[in-house]
């Protein structure tokens, strides 16, 4: 019927004088994921946990597939919501068997109907259902928590930065993999992070998060690449902010006049440049002086700094660049920039 | 895990189960003449049931002891006041038996059971009677202290040369007791200024007459202020006859107060005063039978029925002890602060 | 004048056990001292020696034993285990990992010890000094065999020699404020945030003593002759040397039958009023919570006498149906030792993160069932450590039971006093061993359970 498997409308909660959530607004579409991003503090955790249902909200209102489970004073439990949480560690339970633990939000009869094996397969342990928690690495114990959750088909699948504890390379596999299962399952999920690589590389849409309030929620192209606000720009991605005097479409900048994405208003600016965007020349733009250059294997940043002592970072592929630190270059600005009048 | 857990429960249901079975057999105040007593009994198992079953299989008549300290028992039975669902209270001292008494729990008995026992040994007002007595002695080692240097008062005890030699047990019964029947005889102050004597000396405090009784038999004290009868324990707990001791008595002669004779006895609780059944222990217990129990097992005075005392003491009629009421002796509050003030306890 | 011994000797004995208790834990789960496993079963066996019988024991091998220090010498040994339990608990619990980063900033062990690691387990090192200070406090059968006057002998001597119940009720009162005070003070050791179990286990590193090893063996031997050594020659010296037979097999048998059958309705019924204290102090931890636990102490604190004594003249007056039976004992047992087991409940309610429970219920079960099939499966060993502490204690618990128990029926703990109260020493010693060796069980369940007996204590 409806297509929007999570509605929140203006959402608050505080902790004594201490509001976490300021009024949030969302909307998560059936079988999309979207990445509720922000600093931790945020409201995030909270935001969660209200949804879930382990907390009461203060103000607002919850709807999950359609049918309002908090607000006007209803508080539906935990258990009858239809939303299974993936909590950070995992919080396997001990006790059980992985077999077990996945089909503990199973009835009998779906116990018996495979679904079980269905959902490890899903996670890539179709094996391991006799095994104990304890038996299994950190990722393993992460793919056993999703299964889980995953098993009884909820409305909605509630991702409590389920990565946090593992190494990089297992965290990007574990994601890639975690993404293929929960479409493979047409399951709708919320993941709360802190990290903007994760919520741009495995979501669906990007809900950036400040002080308790959603500031930007977007695409996660669109969110890099046209932040609401210069802090946005900062928190999503490497951003270079320059001070900036706009005329119509185009900004006058220290690296010298470049032009606008969007309009804005005439006059003083900070205007945000990635650092790709940036690339150094042995001549032919603004002159600046290499100060170093962080090696960071299939790219490296480099960090320059202009005549009027302006410093600031290019990204650019690993190519023997011969760049030291103290080499004269000239910096060039591809593409369009976006502005924020003062 | 599961198997062990399965097992605790097992265990607790049948111990549930057990419970439930012997809950229900007591705390069910008898009728008259239902061949069933209840007593509580402020003397030792040790000593006591093989005299009530002797009672019970001559009878006919069950009886549930419920055992204990005489002044536990005593304090119970002053709890559980008119509800008590005891019949008969069988205690070690007159004290006790006082304290009871005076609370008001005790029936009369009948004057033909009051009559068998000297007036001495029963209450002024036939509230209870006494079973067989205990006299206070001083008992000394016979290496450590010669005959003719033992004192002919307690009074004398406090004189320096007997100096940290005197063993005490100021919290036993018995004990106080005889400080009471010091305070009844020669009134507080005198009573107060013999304790304070006796603190100055540095006696050596027991905490029961059976220590002090070893300690003497092994000769590490002197001399012990305890009763008669726990020398012939300790030779009984030897496997001896009390002679091989080195532990021997001394009574205190021409009625001195350090010779008091106390009583073990018997009241009925008020509920009880009319059963046949309780009257037939009451009676039981004056008898021969268990007169003669006490005369040979407990080493007691027997009181009644004529029989005498055992071997090598002597005789009740001959022990020149106090003229004391026993019934003075239920005044144990104040003896025990005395005790207290004088810094023995 | 009273109070201020009572509180002399609470205080000695509880530095006492805390050093004895925590020394010892860190010797058996932090060093390779040869037979650590060994020795931490041993630890906990005092627990099992009742104080009375220890005391008999102690004034029969030393002559001239007793006095206060006699007394902090005999009390220390026999519980210093309630300070040792919780500290091999919080030692297996912490994170070496602490540890190792103290190491790694250029602390010495010493410092490592003082500052990280003692520091992570003081909540338990306080809630069983605790435990160990009320003890002292309520004890009667230790300091009236060696002779210290105490609160709570004052209030028995003012019961058994005076009847003078206004007096005892008054020295209970102020016993009572004395344990507030204790209470209080402990409050203060607690931090606030209550610590979950973590899922990561690591073997700490192993001090190795060297040249330490030899001394702290023979510290550990000495302590171990005192606490066990002494009490089994005591109990060898009764059996050989008097001719006083105890009753017929079936009478020590029915003895152990009833101590038994009691200790385990005590422990049920006492687990039972436990379950959910403890629950709402580990989960809801408020003022309510906490008041309520605490008042659970006052009780533990007051001499076994008083509380039987209140509960004569409760079932008397009100309950007297229950009057004599074995229930109004084993709610006197729930009455005295509630918070060994809501400690224990609390403690075992750690090991069951909300997280984990959480995720349950967003699994679409229900409170009752995520209590089912999550919380009680994964707090069960400690429950069960709670109920082997409550149920060893009720074995030993000697005044309230002579109070309470059916006419008629005898435990072990009662037979045990009779014969000793007749210096029929030969008589009571079968008693005493029964006894000693059935609360043994449960001791060793205890120290089972925090791993000190299993061969590979991690994955």
């Amino acid at each position: 019927m409806t297509n929007s498997m999570l509605t929140v409308t203006g959402l608050a909660k505080s902790y004594g004088p201490m509001p976490a959530l300021a009024g949030v607004d969302l909307d998560v579409t059936r079988g999309t994921l979207l990445a509720v991003l922000g600093p931790s503090g945020c409201g995030k955790t909270t935001l969660l946990r209200c949804v879930a249902g382990f907390e009461r909200a203060d103000e607002g209102m919850v709807a999950v597939a359609g049918r309002t489970v908090a607000g006007n004073r209803l508080h539906v439990p935990p258990h009858r919501r239809g939303v299974a949480v993936v909590p950070q560690e995992g919080a396997l339970f001990p006790h059980l068997s992985v077999a077990d633990n996945v089909g503990y939000g199973l009835d009998r009869a779906a116990r018996r109907s495979g679904r079980v094996e269905e959902t490890l397969e899903l996670v890539g342990l179709a094996a391991y259902g006799a095994r104990m928690p304890h038996q299994l690495s950190g990722g393993q114990q992460q793919r056993v928590a999703i299964a889980r959750a995953l098993a009884p088909r909820p409305a909605l699948v509630l991702l409590d930065e389920p990565f946090s504890a593992l190494d990089a390379r297992l965290r990007a596999e574990l994601r890639a993999d975690v993404r293929q299962a929960l479409r493979a399952d047409g399951a709708t999920g919320v993941l709360v992070t802190h990290d903007q690589g994760e919520a741009l590389s495995m979501a669906d849409a990007v809900a950036v998060m400040d002080a308790g309030l959603i500031v930007q929620c977007g695409a996660p192209a669109a969110v890099y690449r046209d932040p609401a606000t210069p802090w946005i720009a900062r928190f999503v991605g490497e951003a270079v902010l320059l001070p900036a005097t706009v005329d119509a479409d185009v900004a006058t900048t220290p690296l010298g006049r470049l032009p606008l994405r969007g309009s804005a208003a005439c006059g003083a600016a900070t205007v945000l440049v990635r650092p790709e965007q940036i690339r150094l020349t042995p001549s032919g733009g603004a002159p600046a002086t290499v100060v170093r250059q962080d090696f960071h294997g299939h790219d490296a940043l480099t960090t320059v700094r202009l005549d009027d002592g302006t410093v600031l970072t290019a990204r650019m592929l690993d190519e023997d660049n011969g760049l030291t630190a103290g080499t004269r270059v000239a910096i060039t600005v591809r593409g369009q920039v976006r502005a924020y009048a003062e | 895990m599961r198997k062990r857990l399965s097992l605790v429960l097992a265990g607790t249901l049948a111990g549930l189960v057990s419970l439930t079975a012997c809950g229900g057999s007591d705390s069910d105040p008898g009728k008259p003449g239902d061949k069933r007593l209840t007593v509580y009994s402020g003397r030792s198992e040790a000593l006591v049931k093989p005299v009530l079953e002797k009672f019970e299989k001559a009878t006919g008549i069950t009886v549930d002891v419920r055992y204990g300290t005489t002044s536990q028992m005593a304090a119970q039975l002053l709890e559980e006041g008119k509800r008590s669902p005891a019949d008969a209270f069988f205690a070690q001292d007159a004290g006790a038996l006082g304290a009871v008494s005076k609370a008001g729990l005790f029936a009369v008995l009948p004057a033909e059971q009051l009559d068998r026992v000297p007036a001495t040994y029963r209450d002024a007002n036939g509230r209870w009677v006494g079973v067989s007595g205990r006299s206070r002695v001083l008992a000394y080692n016979a290496d450590q202290v010669r005959a003719a240097e033992l004192p002919k008062s307690v009074f004398e005890l406090t004189d320096p040369k007997w100096q940290g030699k005197i063993g005490l047990a100021p919290t036993n019964g018995s004990f106080q007791a005889f400080v009471t029947a010091l305070r009844v005889q020669h009134g507080d102050a005198k009573a107060r200024e013999f304790l304070t004597g006796l603190k100055a000396n540095q006696p050596q405090v027991r905490e029961g007459n059976v220590q002090i009784v070893a300690d003497i038999d092994a000769g590490t004290l002197a001399v012990g202020l305890v009763n008669h009868y726990y020398v012939y324990e300790l030779a009984k707990e030897r496997g001896g006859s009390p002679d091989v001791l080195k532990a021997k008595l001394h009574f205190f002669p021409d009625g001195d107060t350090g010779g008091l004779v106390n009583a073990a006895g018997v009241g009925l609780l008020e509920r009880a005063g009319t059963d046949p059944d309780a009257r037939a222990l009451v009676d039981y217990l004056l008898g021969t039978e268990a007169q003669t129990y006490f005369a040979t097992q407990t080493f007691e005075y027997p009181l009644a029925a004529g029989v005498p005392a055992a071997p090598g003491l002597p005789q009740l009629a001959a022990l020149e002890a106090p003229k004391i009421d026993l019934n003075d002796l239920d005044t144990l509050d104040a003896t025990v602060t005395m005790i207290k003030e004088a810094g023995l306890a | 004048m009273l109070a201020g011994r009572s509180l002399a000797l609470a205080a000695v004995v509880t530095a006492a056990c805390a050093v004895l208790g925590v020394g010892t834990a860190l010797l058996v789960t932090r060093t390779d001292l040869p037979g650590r496993r060994v020795f931490g079963v041993l630890a906990a066996l005092p627990l099992a020696v009742p104080t009375y019988v220890a005391g008999f024991a102690w004034t029969a091998t030393v002559t001239g034993f007793e006095g206060f220090w006699a007394a902090a010498l005999l009390l220390t040994v026999c519980s210093y285990p309630y300070v040792f339990l919780p500290a091999v608990a919080a030692l297996n619990r912490t994170d070496p990992g602490q540890e190792e980063v103290s190491r790694s900033l250029g602390k010495g062990p010493w410092a490592t010890l003082f500052g990280v690691t003692l520091r992570q387990i003081r909540p338990a090192v306080a809630a069983g000094s605790l435990l160990v200070a009320l003890y002292v406090l309520s004890d009667f059968g230790a300091v009236s065999i060696v002779r210290v006057d105490t609160f709570t002998r004052a209030i028995f001597t003012a019961f058994n020699l005076g009847f003078d119940r206004t007096g005892a009720l008054v020295l209970s009162t102020v016993l009572v404020l004395l344990t507030v005070l204790l209470i209080g003070a402990e409050l203060t050791t607690r931090t606030r945030d209550a610590r979950y179990a973590s899922t990561a286990v690591r073997l700490p590193v192993r001090l190795r003593l060297a040249r330490w090893r030899g001394p702290a063996l023979a510290g550990l031997l000495a302590v171990n002759g005192l606490a066990l050594g002494v009490p089994a020659a005591g109990l060898a010296r009764w059996l050989a040397a008097g001719v006083s037979r105890p009753g017929s097999l079936a009478e020590i048998a029915a003895a152990a039958g009833a101590s038994l059958s009691v200790s385990l309705a005590g422990t049920a019924l006492t687990m039972l009023l436990a379950l959910p204290l403890g629950l709402l102090t580990a989960r809801a931890p408020g003022p309510v919570a906490t008041a309520l636990d605490r008042l659970t102490y006052l009780a533990h604190a007051l001499p076994g006498v008083v509380i039987g004594l209140s509960l004569v003249f409760f079932a008397v007056n009100v309950a007297y149906p229950l009057y004599q039976s074995a229930w109004l004992l084993a709610l006197a047992y729930a009455t005295l030792f509630l918070p060994l087991a809501v400690g224990a409940v609390a403690s075992a309610a750690a090991q069951s993160p909300p997280a984990v429970e959480e995720a349950a219920r967003s699994l679409g079960r229900g409170p009752f069932t995520v209590f089912r099939t999550v919380t009680l499966p994964l707090t069960l060993p400690g429950i069960g450590a709670g109920a082997a502490l409550t149920f060893l204690t009720c074995m030993k618990e000697l005044p309230a039971t002579l109070l309470l128990r059916p006419t008629g029926m005898d435990t072990l703990a009662t037979e045990l006093w009779t014969h000793t109260s007749t210096a029929a020493y030969a008589a009571a010693a079968p008693y005493a061993a029964i006894l000693v060796a059935l609360a043994a069980v449960p001791t060793w369940l205890l120290a089972a359970r925090t791993g000190l007996t299993q061969t590979g204590a991690t994955r």
